[in-house]
Order: C-alpha cells, then sequence, then structure tokens
C-alpha cells in the first residue's frame, strides 16, 4: 500500500498531465459535437466584454468609414424602395394598397440590431462573436444579417453574447436560391478565399448566366426568402458532375462587418421545439 | 510563494490579452501568426514544480481557446509543453546551475535558450496546427503553417529576450 502511495506522490505530475490532457480531448469532442458548451467559448461574459471593448476602441478610428458605407448602403435601399413601391403600384393601382402590402412583408421580419463584436476569416471554422444573447431573445439557429445581405445562423447563445456561425465556416449550409429564376440549391464554403462561397447542386437544365445574383430560397425556417447572398461569377461543375457548382462573389464584406440584425420571430421557440420533437419522434422510429 | 502566484497570474493575464487581442490579428503571408503564449511556459525557471506548470499551462491555454472559440486546442497544445519544459530545460544547462536558474538567453546563453525555445516550439506549433485542423484535410497546409508560425514565434521570443531583464 505504502509503494503504492509512493508511487502516486512521485508520479504525480504524469496523471495530472494524462487528466488535463483528458479534459482537454473531452473538449475538443463537445466542441466538434453541434451546440458544445457556451462558457468554453466566446459567448461566455467574461470574453465578450473584453471582446466588445476591443471592438469600440477598433469602431471609432473606423467611425468615418462606416458613415460612408451606411450612407451608400441608405442611397441604395431607398432606389430599391421607390423601384418596388413603383411595381407594385403599377401592379395594383392602388397607393394604399401598395402599402399596406409592403407594411405586412416589413412587419413580419422583426429584426434585433446587434454589433459583432468578434470575428476571424481565416480559419476553416470561423465564428463570429455578437453582442446580443438569450437575454434579448436571441436563440440558436436564428438568422443573422446585415445591410449588405446574409451573415449566417447562431451558433451558441451565452446570456448577453452569441457565437455565430457565418457563411465563410466550412459547415456552414444555407439553402439559396438563383434570383429571379427560381432554381435552388445550398451554398457553402470550401475554406479558401473570404471573398468568395459556393452554391452547390444547382440542377443541369438550369438557365443562367455569370452576373445574376443569388439570395436566400426561403425553404428554411431560419431565413425569409430574398436576402441577397452575392454575385455568380463562375460556373462549373460538381465533383459528381450531376449539377452546377456556382462561384459566388459574396455581398456581405465578412472582413469589415461591424453592424448585423438578428432576425427574430415570437414563433420561433415555438417552431424550434415542434421541430425538435419531430426529430425526436423520427429518431425513435428509427 | 502567494507573491510569485499573483506575479505569475498577473503575467499571464497580460499574455493572454496580448495573444487574442494583437497576435492573433497577425498573419502573414496566409501561413504564419505568432502563438507568444508558448513563452509563458518556455520562461518558467528550473525546479518550478511539475504540477505547478502542468496547471499554468492548461488554465493559460484554455483562457486563449475561449476566446478562439477552439476550446481544447490551445489547452491540449500548451499542457505538452507544460510537460515538456522541465526535462528539457535540464538538457540546456550552463555548468553549476542554480537549482531555481531562469530560463531565460542571459542565464542558460543564448545559443543554449535559441535551442530550448525551438524545439518547444516547434513542438508546440506541430500539435496546435494538428489539432486546429483536425477535421480539415489539408495536411500539408497544416504543416506549412506549423513551420512558418515556429519561425515566426521564435523570432519575436529572441527579440523579446533581448530587452528581457
Amino acid at each position: 500500500m505504502q509503494n503504492l502511495i509512493a508511487f502516486f506522490t512521485k508520479n504525480f505530475h504524469w496523471l495530472l498531465f494524462l487528466f488535463l490532457e483528458l479534459v482537454c480531448v473531452v473538449l475538443l469532442f463537445r466542441y466538434n459535437s453541434y451546440q458544445g458548451s457556451v462558457w468554453v467559448s466566446s459567448a461566455n461574459a467574461v470574453v465578450g466584454k473584453v471582446y466588445e471593448w476591443q471592438s469600440s476602441v477598433g469602431q471609432f478610428f473606423s467611425l468615418e468609414e462606416r458613415a460612408r458605407q451606411l450612407t451608400d448602403e441608405n442611397i441604395a435601399l431607398q432606389q430599391q424602395l421607390s423601384h418596388v413601391r413603383q411595381e407594385l403600384l403599377d401592379l395594383k393601382g392602388d397607393s394604399a394598397l401598395a402599402d399596406s402590402m409592403m407594411q405586412d412583408v416589413i412587419g413580419e421580419l422583426h429584426l434585433l440590431p446587434a454589433k459583432v463584436v468578434s470575428n476571424s476569416l481565416r480559419r476553416p471554422d470561423n465564428l463570429l462573436t455578437i453582442d446580443r444573447g438569450r437575454a434579448d431573445g436571441v436563440l440558436p439557429d436564428m438568422g443573422v444579417v446585415s445591410g449588405t445581405g446574409l451573415v449566417g445562423v447562431v451558433y451558441m447563445a451565452g446570456e448577453h453574447y452569441s457565437v455565430v456561425m457565418p457563411l465563410l465556416n466550412v459547415h456552414s449550409r444555407v439553402s439559396c436560391a438563383i434570383r429571379n429564376h427560381g432554381y435552388f440549391g445550398y451554398m457553402s464554403w470550401d475554406g479558401s478565399s473570404a471573398i468568395d462561397a459556393f452554391m452547390e447542386d444547382v440542377p443541369r437544365h438550369a438557365q443562367f448566366d455569370t452576373g445574376e445574383w443569388v439570395e436566400t430560397s426561403g425553404y428554411s425556417d431560419i431565413f425569409p426568402p430574398g436576402i441577397t447572398i452575392g454575385q455568380i461569377t463562375a460556373i462549373g461543375n460538381s465533383a459528381d458532375g450531376l449539377s452546377y457548382r456556382l462561384r459566388v462573389k459574396l455581398n456581405t464584406d465578412f472582413s469589415t462587418l461591424r453592424e448585423v440584425s438578428i432576425i427574430t420571430d415570437d414563433t420561433f421557440p415555438e417552431r424550434l421545439q415542434l421541430l425538435k420533437a419531430a426529430r425526436d419522434s423520427m429518431a425513435v422510429a428509427n | 510563494m502567494t507573491i510569485d502566484i499573483i506575479r505569475r497570474l498577473f503575467v499571464c493575464i497580460i499574455v493572454c490579452l496580448l495573444q487574442v487581442l494583437v497576435f492573433d490579428r497577425i498573419w502573414l503571408f496566409d501561413v504564419a501568426t505568432p502563438l507568444m503564449v508558448v513563452y509563458f511556459i518556455i520562461a518558467l525557471p528550473r525546479g518550478y514544480p511539475r504540477w505547478g506548470a502542468l496547471l499554468w499551462s492548461f488554465f493559460l491555454g484554455l483562457a486563449v481557446d475561449m476566446f478562439r472559440n477552439t476550446p481544447g486546442v490551445t489547452a491540449a497544445s500548451l499542457t505538452i509543453i507544460g510537460m515538456v519544459q522541465p526535462y528539457l530545460i535540464e538538457l540546456f544547462l550552463p555548468r553549476d546551475a542554480e537549482p531555481d536558474i531562469k530560463s531565460s538567453a542571459r542565464s542558460l546563453g543564448v545559443w543554449h535558450f535559441l535551442c530550448l525555445a525551438a524545439i518547444l516550439v516547434i513542438i508546440f506549433c506541430l500539435v496546435f496546427f494538428a489539432l486546429e485542423t483536425f477535421t480539415f484535410a489539408a495536411w500539408l497546409y497544416a504543416l506549412e503553417c506549423a513551420g512558418a508560425s515556429a519561425l515566426l514565434t521564435l523570432a519575436l521570443i529572441m527579440a523579446f529576450e533581448t530587452v528581457r531583464k
């Protein structure tokens, strides 16, 4: 017995080493499973706060540039709005009805503004941290957009901060479609360029050209249809040759991303619970 | 002892913040990033309790991981360095070295310290990038990143050593 105790005392550091490495391996594998621990991520309060301070310093020095960008976005949106208003008016011939229809569409979307406090671009598993969490009604799987288009999906939600999986993450999959044509596929990223992503699974019979826009398809609960993703720059074939694989230049510049909005919806928790229940029942059936 | 722990804790926080707020922003030629957290473990003196070195390396690694959203990656690689450092420093000691000699270029000699730091930094970078690209099939790229980052980290460590007391 004494020998055993002496052995453990002598080799205590080895046992501690093995224990700590075991903890690391558990963390590594937990992280790989969807929705790992909020505590060991930038969604926790201390890390989020530090990133927020750093971000506010950075923002202060880029205020002028941001103001110019926002003005540009505003002008572009105003032009789009007047164009849509005119089209609606031409279709319906009644300005009051056209206005109320637009209000209905906008009213369905609840956008919660948030600031990006940390962002990475160079890893295959890029994630960004925003300054909104469960306390603000943010839940995992909610969509995140910016003034220029789609950003990503909430991956983990802490109390006051959340981690978002952007399009620039090799695990990201977002259902999308080619604007005005309706052919749909999904967006993925190959881990190389931070300005390009790929639209996969586009049917071979689809008719389109480079320069056309790709937007969200609406075939998911996360994003409504019509949110801009980017512009087609090259057309290629998928690895199996059965579909097209399109290179898409992303409309959102992730390197300068500061302000984003989370698409929240009062019915989201209910829908999420329903989806979870359906998945569980399918798992039981299998 | 308590003062030493408080002093080390303070340095640990500074190193962690410098890594995540400054060094992580540096990404040269798409391959090299300085991983200066390893410097904190390299600089632990001879005779420092081994369990202490392990705990420092684990918690420093975990803190960095929290910021980088890579739980386990830095902690695992830094804990290995915490385990190896006390054994490796014995190989590079000058004659009649004190039992608690500092691990620095001044006390060990520039060449000896450079060898010690190089071995530890290379091990750290190899493990770090291997774990980071664990689910990503780009081993050659990971190797390039490890080599370039090790070189950059070592250059910065030697630059810091010239101003360290």
